[in-house]
């Protein structure tokens, strides 16, 4: 006998794709009303966020990173886990500025029923830089001046306060220690520059993150291609770094964690051709943090492991054990 | 063909530079400038002679194929070893590109599927393994894993001395292979079963050509990136293509487009800031294709243009001869009699003017005399405009008798193939309907005393 | 003559993906005949013909050419493929492609030569297609194609030539001259087995006949097994191609008186 109703599989796909979309379309929510200390559900989208946040909530909550150490931001694409993730928080914290090019539309989506916060919305726009690769987009890497980063507490503090009304004083003075323990960290990292000597202050690396490091900290910053990851070099451009290298004597150059070290390997190449050797001064975290447990995982532990790479290797005079440890640096990854 | 232009790229002065000159053309000889240069070059002749092979055989995909199968490969082969470096996961491209391709292979030749769609599909199924691949990667507390999707991709401007060493050898490899197996390659690509059927190992060959292919495009992926690769295969290629008829100089030019641009890109981006180098040598190859597709003799748009106008002017002409000696014929008079210009303005719907020009095209070929009122054939327009009449009646014979169309059907069909009917053709034709005196409307076909002067064949344009 | 079959089929399966094309041929085809091989549309007419020059490999069975595999008689036997099977855009020359012919006898690692290009040239004369040597092909026409094709085959120099509708999509003149070609084949001891499409010509161009649907139906002398029996067993109730066998039995034998002995120049 025939079925009275044969689905057809297309109808079978329809009705799937419609219950699907019915669930995603009712996330189960933040918790309505006050919160109880301890419940408060935070999530980062990057592991500097991350950090900052944690070191407010303490106690208070827990802290979420969605993208996990060495993931590039600006090309994460939210998976369907962090949606899960992003729907049960409290309050969600994002660098801003484009950073999370991919996952601008989730998060508007997500302002609708819960407070969602870039960190970067008290800076000021006369601190911004504004490359003209971007085309009047601001360039968001804004971590690496400490002294901006700070502007980063407050909104989160803000945020949190509101959250739980509550523990103010308590966030308040956490808030408070924070921006304390980063204004010394500003003025250690503009110490640590200074003793590089005026001629050899130069980072040379595959493309420009380190924009506010170099205005902040006195040191002149060149990109081999630029500031975005997806455009390509000139012979030109390499050249002319090449040029730069030689004419300055310029010690060592840096690689990024997140970026392909041929183009800085091609430029210690040619400028060894020319018979100066550049040594490859060591890997620098440019746009994600080390592994989660090792220093280099918490904000505090890549901003000197940066700095100190930077230092070691353009003081010019390091001595053999001092290389050998930035070698394994370099390859320090569990 | 014209291969001047070529010459030009690689004549003394551009070699003097490579034998120690300090600069060229105001940029300097560097180090740098060496490494590219030597590169791009080598990679656009040896992607543009594979990419002959890969353009015959309609798999111009494969190289954008190849380049996304190479993502779960790198990623794999950093699930191995955990680490970002370069020489393993170079090899799990390769190996994922081999995997691909020879997968392509397998599924063209044991399934339905066409070419397309099985480069197609393995390039989907590749790409997407990669991508859940890197979302997987991407959860892994590593702290190193961020760019492993970009770690594989070079680019052009930073090419280094082990990088040129490697393409020159591969370079070498093909150039071997060519020289040893060109008459096999050449039957595969053209004719696979009639090589099979002559014993030749068509699989083994396929396989070999598909593992050059594939540790090319690895090596240009690695070296110059995606984008200057699968150019490289398609657009020397392409250009080549429109230039010669023959698969030996197709892949002599295509090797010479494709240096020739490497060298030209490379030169251009190195007098020129903020010009990425492969972007460049894809601009000039591709303006190189252009130039090709517009003004290569016969395939070129231009050409054919002028072809068919050139056609089309001889048809006007052979048509007024044939009506001067129709006249003539109607009237059971000498065919080189006066024929008044009222009589042939109105007969083919052209305008005045171009019924004067054609005229006077003739006048110039000595075929036909102008007067104010009237115009007549000369001696040698009557031979011409007989023969154009014999070719007609000739043709409407065969159409009737070999494919039975009805007399009155016939006529129109005659005055089209008359154009296009070579010497050859027409004696093949008379010997073939046994020499007929009388056309089906019982007309004399006239008998053959020579052929229009100035009239080569229509069809194929060949000289 | 040798006595024995040129070829001789034995329990011969094929089968692509999962259907059998041919199943269970036996079929011996004698020396010196031309042979079509006559079938409906998917009746595996050209898989046979791959099968016996070894680019398919069957399910079960076995392929004699002259009592021998055909790897060992592969310089007796030349091909002619479908004139479709190949890009005819290929940047090559008629010339060219009729040394490809010679591709088998020159081996690996050499070159043809003067000798090659000559005996290439004889081909195309045979075929009356010497005037077009240097012509691209994709501006010959279709009957120069398959004559080309037909050249590429004679240069091979076989004793039984394959042929895969060397008549389909020709011009009367070159279906003349190929008609001329086979009997000169004949006359001087040669088979000729060739996929022919139409059943009206059938009688008129060859004196043996291999009926396929899949099956072999039935295999012998036009006189003796072109019968309408046999074409309503090889087709099947396919009434339109039945009526048109019987007119093309009863009718079109002695037809076309024209296009005997009219030669291809």
């Amino acid at each position: 006998m025939r079925p009275l109703f044969s689905p057809s599989p297309f109808f079978v796909l329809a009705l799937a794709l419609t219950l699907l979309s019915l669930t995603a379309c009712s996330p189960p929510g933040p918790s309505e009303g006050s919160i109880a200390p301890g419940e408060l559900k935070v999530v980062a989208t990057t592991g500097m966020i991350g950090d900052l946040a944690a070191q407010l909530v303490g106690d208070l909550g827990t802290v979420t990173t969605l993208m996990g150490p060495g993931v590039d931001p600006h090309l994460y694409k939210a998976l369907e886990s962090d949606v899960r993730t992003l729907s049960e928080a409290d309050l969600i914290l994002y660098n801003g500025l484009y950073l999370e090019g991919k996952m601008g539309d989730v998060l508007v989506k997500l302002a609708r029923t819960r407070p969602v916060v870039a960190v970067s919305e008290r800076v000021g726009e006369d601190r911004l830089r504004e490359p003209p690769e971007l085309e009047g987009a601001y360039d968001p890497h804004i971590w690496f001046d400490v002294s901006l980063w700070l502007e980063a507490v407050a909104p989160v503090e803000a945020a949190l306060v509101e959250l739980l009304p509550g523990e103010s004083q308590l966030i308040g003075q956490r808030a408070d220690e924070l921006r304390e323990r980063l204004r010394a960290m500003d003025q250690w990292v503009e110490g640590q520059i200074a003793t590089i000597p005026e001629e050899h202050r130069v980072m040379i690396t595959a493309h420009d993150a380190f924009g506010y490091f170099g205005d902040r900290y006195n040191i002149e910053v060149v990109g081999i291609q630029g500031i975005s990851t997806a455009s390509e070099a000139g012979l030109a451009d390499v050249e002319r770094v090449v040029d730069l290298i030689v004419e300055r004597r310029v010690p060592a150059v840096f690689i990024e964690s997140s970026v392909p070290r041929r183009a800085i390997e091609a430029v210690q190449a040619a400028a060894r051709a020319r018979g100066h050797e550049v040594r490859i001064g060591g890997e620098l975290f440019s746009d994600a943090m080390g592994a989660v447990g090792t220093p280099q995982g918490t904000y505090n532990g890549m901003v000197r492991h940066n700095v100190e790479t930077v230092v070691k290797a353009l003081v010019g005079d390091l001595d053999e054990a001092a290389a050998d440890s930035v070698v394994t640096a370099e390859e320090g990854t569990p | 063909m014209d291969l001047s232009f070529f010459a030009s790229l690689l004549d003394g002065s551009l070699f003097g530079s490579f034998l120690g000159a300090s600069s060229f053309g105001g940029i300097e000889w560097s180090f740098t400038l060496r490494n590219v240069l030597l590169g791009t070059t080598l990679l656009g002749v040896v992607g543009g002679v594979l990419g002959c092979f890969t353009l015959l055989r309609r798999e111009s995909l494969l190289g954008d194929a190849l380049a996304h199968a190479a993502l779960p490969g790198v990623c794999i082969a950093y699930l191995i070893t955990g680490a970002k470096s370069s020489g393993p996961l170079f090899l799990g491209a390769l190996v994922a590109g081999v995997v691909g391709a020879l997968t392509i292979l397998v599924v063209v030749r044991w399934s339905k599927l066409v070419t397309d769609a099985a480069i197609g599909i393995v390039l989907s199924v590749f790409f997407g393994l990669g991508i859940m691949l890197l979302t997987y990667i991407q959860k892994l507390p590593l702290g190193n894993q961020s760019g492993l999707d970009k770690y594989l991709f070079g680019q052009a401007a930073t090419l280094m001395p082990q990088d040129v060493q490697l393409m020159a050898l591969l370079g070498a490899a093909v150039l071997v292979l060519l020289a040893l197996f060109f008459k096999e390659l050449k039957l595969l690509t053209f004719d696979r079963e009639y090589a099979a059927s002559l014993g030749m190992p068509v699989l083994r060959l396929e396989v070999l050509m598909t593992l050059l292919l594939v540790a090319v495009v690895v090596v240009g992926l690695s070296t110059v990136g995606a984008v200057l690769m699968v150019a490289t295969l398609v657009t020397p290629a392409a250009a080549a293509r429109q230039w010669t008829d023959r698969l030996g100089w197709m892949l002599v030019l295509a090797a010479l487009i494709g240096g020739g641009s490497g060298m030209v890109g490379a030169l251009a981006s190195a007098s020129v800031d903020r010009l990425p180098t492969g972007p460049v040598v894809v601009l000039v190859a591709s303006a190189l294709l252009t130039l090709s597709i517009t003004l290569a003799p016969r395939r070129g748009l231009l050409w054919s243009r002028l072809r068919y106008l050139r056609m089309v002017r001889r048809i006007r002409r052979e048509n007024l001869l044939k009506d001067l000696w129709n006249f003539g014929e109607r009237r059971g008079d000498e065919p080189g009699q006066r024929v008044p210009w009222t009589y042939v303005m109105g007969l083919r719907g052209l305008t005045g003017g171009r019924v004067e020009a054609t005229a006077r095209a003739l006048e110039q070929e000595g075929l036909v005399r102008r007067g104010e009122r009237d115009l007549r054939l000369t001696t040698s327009g009557i031979a011409a405009a007989q023969a154009m009449v014999r070719k007609h009646r000739l043709w409407e014979v065969y159409l009737t008798r070999k494919l039975e169309l009805a007399e009155d059907h016939v006529h129109r069909d005659a005055d089209v193939m008359e154009h296009a009917l070579t010497p050859a053709a027409v004696a093949q034709l008379e010997e073939v309907l046994g020499y007929p005196t009388l056309d089906p409307h019982g007309r004399p076909i006239p008998p053959a005393r020579g052929e229009l002067v100035s009239t080569a064949p229509i069809s194929g344009g060949a000289a | 003559m040798s006595g024995g079959p040129a070829v001789e089929v034995h329990d011969l399966t094929v089968a692509y993906h999962t259907e059998p094309v041919l199943w269970d041929v036996d079929l011996e085809i004698p020396e010196g005949r031309l042979v079509a091989i006559v079938g409906p549309n998917g009746a595996g007419k050209s898989t046979l013909l791959k099968a016996i020059l070894d680019i398919v490999s069957p399910v079960t069975g076995w392929v004699k050419i002259f009592g021998e595999a055909y790897a060992q008689r592969r310089s007796w036997v030349g091909y002619v493929p479908q004139r479709e099977s190949v890009d005819w855009d290929f940047p090559t020359s008629a010339l060219d492609v009729v040394t490809m012919g010679l591709y088998g006898r020159l081996g690996w690692l050499r070159r043809p030569g003067r000798r090659e290009k000559e005996l290439a040239l004889e081909s195309l004369e045979k075929v009356g297609m010497e005037a077009f040597a240097n012509r691209q092909i994709s501006e010959l026409s279709g009957g120069q194609q398959q004559r080309v094709f037909l050249a590429r085959a004679l240069a091979q120099d076989a004793r039984i030539y394959l042929m895969d509708e060397p008549f389909a999509g020709v011009d009367a003149a070159t279906e003349a001259a190929i008609l001329t070609l086979l009997q000169e084949l004949r006359a001087t001891g040669r088979t000729v087995v060739a996929v022919h499409h139409d059943l009206q010509t059938v009688a008129e161009y060859f004196d043996h006949v291999v009926l396929l649907n899949l099956r072999l139906v039935a295999a012998g002398s036009v006189e003796s097994t072109f019968t309408t029996e046999n074409l309503q067993r090889t087709y099947g109730g396919r009434l339109t191609v039945l009526t048109q066998a019987a007119e093309a039995l009863l009718g079109a034998q002695a037809e076309r008186p024209d296009l005997q002995g009219s030669g291809q120049g």
